[in-house]
């Protein structure tokens, strides 16, 4: 009985909306913005979701979920606070959003090893335009307003499976397929002075939903003492977005292209270690697709982090991190290749414990960081919150 | 406990990451849009989308006005008269007695009295000073049915005036009214004639109020009579006896003619138009074809606005409005059962119909003039597949209020150069696609 309070929190983190909320302009650039759904440990680290100590739930890593000695539980919500400044503009804008990167539940078989099932975003295509405009009809010009917005993004299904190979290593491997969906959508109000007889505004638009499917493989292994490596190979089959009966756009299909993602982490002394990862894909093969822009070729991302983790507060293990990590992002907007680079610190509170097992731990993460291209510059503060919950 | 305290502590972490205000954000570059949709303003002459014009007359009756008319040579010679019942005039009255009892007498002292017509000086039309005379007829007569040649003209029963317009009148009494004293014409009477209208020996006794002043057409909202007495109990007093009017309606010549190439609304009957509406399916708008594909679909979607425009043409001077015209446009539901098809709800957004000055049909006729219609040509172009029967193509122009005045609203008919005119705004764009 007394467990029902975790269950209640965790029914109502479930419910909440999936979807992500957007948190970059650079969400309109070809599929989005990646929404690179890792937890809160990797991103205090400045990780790419992969090659970090311990059991964790990451599409990226499948192997690292042979960590999970209890059935788990972890969800990841993130919060942004965002100015936006264009390049040839004084105004700084600001906007902020929610999202729900990952969910996901892994659960220890004896014979299988351990078997995950995960919901998480692939790309966030949230984001609001509008343009004033001027119509001229015989009466004379007349002000409207354009207001377009883009509502949806890319998901994935997750099912993976990671077991131990002896001693010292573990495979893991993962098959998950596309999901969610886009509103695309263009108002035009008209702006009719008071007592005047209404014009109904002008709407175009549709509804595109994603289907597709992705095979994710990766190894873990153990170095003695001095830490363990990681790698990983993700691919995709084509990302279809197919238009619903009255949407008048047409059908759409994206080469998603291989994705190479290699890690570590070195113990540098007990309590302290250095983990380091780097990603990298060539998107060029998309560039025909897009309708409007392009991909930016090749994109690497890479993170290294440093983690404490005997720091303690009020007595409770607490490990501390600090991390850097820089992306580029793999869709042109403007000019130039858009890139996000972060500074990001953060900590983990186990909250409670049964023997040597963590029943609860709530990872807390704060990024500042940049995203730009040669025009727009977003200057951001991103927050981070993993819950974990096992033995339920 | 430990576990209970962490709960909690989830669960405001929870709602915490929830109650975050979400902005979107809202990019004005133009490289966040799709294309630029155009939107333009077509007028479809009444070839391209109207036809079968009928107008149709007799809806409401005199009667059901509650209003008098009285016009004398106006217009085009209108005559118009009043015709009205009076309630008996009490013959008793509670009075105060010379030692402060209240009692009822019926020993009353006529001394004098008066009849007062009340005008409506917004509706009415008149430049000086106007002759009115009231008198009395004793003839049969039925008001709901009554005309300026008939009494009586119920289902076969008819039974003419003995001169037509309600005469002749008897115990007539005389006044002039002028709108600058008010609007009240009063008809003096004496005790004598106070006695004469009094008279309650006949049941079918009737009141006509008629203009003598040529060129007035005068609408009259009452008619009262007021009767000075003195009771017996209390001869320094002076009581009012009151005889409220229990019925009013008026008579008139001559009717006005059905037009022959106009659209009309309003008046006593009242006058109805009547017209089918066919919207093209595809328009070829040079302007829109320059960012469009043509000939461009129409879809309801891209309708953002729908009116008739409609000219304005100087009302046969005997009816034309001297007051707001308010007009209103409803579906026709069945164009066969016509002129008795039930119609549909108001086409527009306000309970009182579209107001119009009645100048624009008398000295600024010849205005254009819109009545918005959006949402009927919306229906028309994606009617709703789940109603039980197809939207009405058959629209009317009607008076808001079914009769609410004598005059009537006229507009150019479509073998005019001013025929009436579809006006749309259009938008149209490419479709939006994926980046």
């Amino acid at each position: 009985m007394t467990r029902r309070p975790w269950f209640v929190a965790l029914l109502a983190l479930a419910a909440l909306p999936a979807a992500a909320s957007a948190q970059s302009l650079l969400n309109a650039a070809g599929l989005g913005v990646p929404a690179d759904p890792i937890d809160a440990r990797s991103r205090a680290l400045g990780g790419v979701g992969i090659g970090l100590q311990g059991a964790a739930l990451l599409a990226s890593d499948p192997a690292a979920a042979v960590g999970f000695a209890l059935p788990t539980v972890v969800i990841t919500a993130q919060p942004s606070w965002v100015d936006v400044q264009p390049a040839d503009a004084a105004v700084v804008s600001t906007f902020q959003g929610t999202r729900f990167p990952s969910m996901g539940i892994a659960y220890p078989t004896p014979k299988l090893g351990v078997v995950t099932l995960s919901f998480e975003s692939v790309f966030d295509q949230r984001y609001e335009a509008q343009r004033p405009v001027t119509v001229d009809l015989v009466n004379g010009p007349v002000d409207a307003t354009d207001h377009f917005t883009s509502n949806g993004g890319v998901s994935q299904v997750r099912l993976g499976v990671a077991r131990r190979v002896g001693n010292r290593a573990s495979v893991g491997i993962s098959a998950a397929r596309y999901t969610g969906s886009v509103v695309r959508r263009l108002v035009r109000d008209f702006v009719i002075p008071a007592g005047q007889e209404p014009v109904e505004p002008y709407q175009a638009g549709g509804l595109w939903t994603y289907s597709g499917a992705s095979l994710t493989g990766g190894v873990y292994a153990n170095i003695g003492s001095f830490g363990h490596v990681a790698g990983s190979l993700t691919w995709s089959s084509g990302l279809e977005a197919s238009p619903s009966s009255d949407t008048e756009g047409a059908a759409q299909s994206f080469d998603i292209p291989l994705q190479l993602r290699v890690g570590g982490t070195a113990v540098l002394a007990p309590g302290l270690s250095l983990s380091a990862g780097l990603t990298r894909a060539d998107w060029s093969g998309i560039d025909g697709q897009l309708t409007q822009g392009t991909s930016v070729g090749t994109t690497t991302s890479y993170g290294v982090g440093l983690e404490l983790s005997r720091a303690s507060i009020f007595g409770r293990q607490a490990p501390l991190r600090f991390g850097y990590r820089k992306s580029d992002l793999p869709f042109v907007l403007n000019q130039g290749t858009p890139t996000e680079s972060v500074w990001a610190g953060g900590l983990g509170l186990h909250l409670s414990r049964s023997g040597d097992f963590v029943r609860a731990a709530l990872d807390l993460a704060l990024e500042k960081g940049t995203r730009e291209d040669a025009v727009l510059s977003e200057s951001f503060w991103r927050g981070t919150i993993s819950v974990r919950v096992s033995g339920f | 406990m430990i576990r209970n305290r962490t709960a909690a502590f989830l669960g405001l972490v929870v709602l915490g990451s929830a109650a975050c205000k979400e902005v979107s954000p809202t990019g004005v570059d133009q490289t966040l849009l799709p294309d630029e949709p155009v939107t333009v303003e077509v007028r479809l002459p009444w070839s391209e989308w109207g036809s079968n014009l009928a107008v149709f007359g007799g809806f409401g009756t005199t009667d059901e006005l509650g209003l008098g008319i009285v016009a004398h040579a106006y217009g085009d010679s209108l005559e118009a008269h009043t015709l009205l019942t009076l309630q008996n005039v009490p013959t008793s009255a509670t009075v105060r007695d010379t030692t402060g009892t209240q009692r009822t007498d019926t020993l009353l002292q006529v001394l004098g009295g008066r009849i007062i017509a009340v005008v409506d000086t917004v509706g009415s039309a008149a430049d000086g000073p106007v002759s009115l005379e009231i008198g009395m007829f004793g003839q049969t007569w039925d008001p709901p049915t009554a005309t300026w040649d008939l009494a009586v003209d119920s289902l076969g029963h008819e039974e003419p005036w003995e001169e037509p317009g309600a005469g002749p009148v008897f115990n007539a009494v005389t006044t002039v009214w002028e709108r600058s004293q008010g609007d009240s014409a009063v008809f003096q009477l004496d005790s004598a004639q106070v006695a004469a209208w009094s008279d309650t020996t006949s049941a079918n006794q009737g009141t006509r109020l008629v203009a003598l002043t040529g060129g007035v057409r005068l609408q009259v909202r009452n008619v009262l009579l007021q009767v000075d007495a003195r009771p017996s109990s209390n001869p320094d007093t002076t009581v009012v006896l009151v005889a409220n009017r229990l019925q009013m309606t008026f008579v008139y010549t001559p009717s006005a003619p059905a037009p022959d190439d106009e659209l009309r609304a309003g008046g006593t009957p009242s006058w109805r138009s009547v017209f089918d509406v066919t919207v093209p399916q595809s328009l070829s708008e040079p302007k829109l074809c320059a960012a469009v594909t043509c000939p461009l679909e129409l879809t309801a979607q891209r309708v953002n606005y729908a009116s008739l425009v409609l000219r304005t043409r100087r009302t046969t001077p005997s009816f034309a409005p001297t007051d707001t015209v308010n007009l209103d446009v409803r579906p026709v539901f069945d164009r066969s059962t016509l002129p008795k098809s039930p119609l549909g709800t108001s086409l527009l957004t306000t309970s009182i119909g579209k107001r119009f000055a009645a100048d624009l049909f008398t000295d600024e006729a010849d205005s254009e003039i819109e009545i918005p219609i959006t949402q009927f040509v919306r229906s028309l172009l994606s009617p709703d597949t789940t109603a039980a029967l197809p939207p009405p193509h058959t629209l009317a122009l009607l008076s808001t209020f079914e009769p609410v005045s004598i005059a009537f609203a006229s507009f150019y008919g479509p073998a005019t150069l001013d025929a009436p005119v579809l006006k749309l705004v259009i938008t149209a764009g490419r479709s939006v696609e994926l980046p």
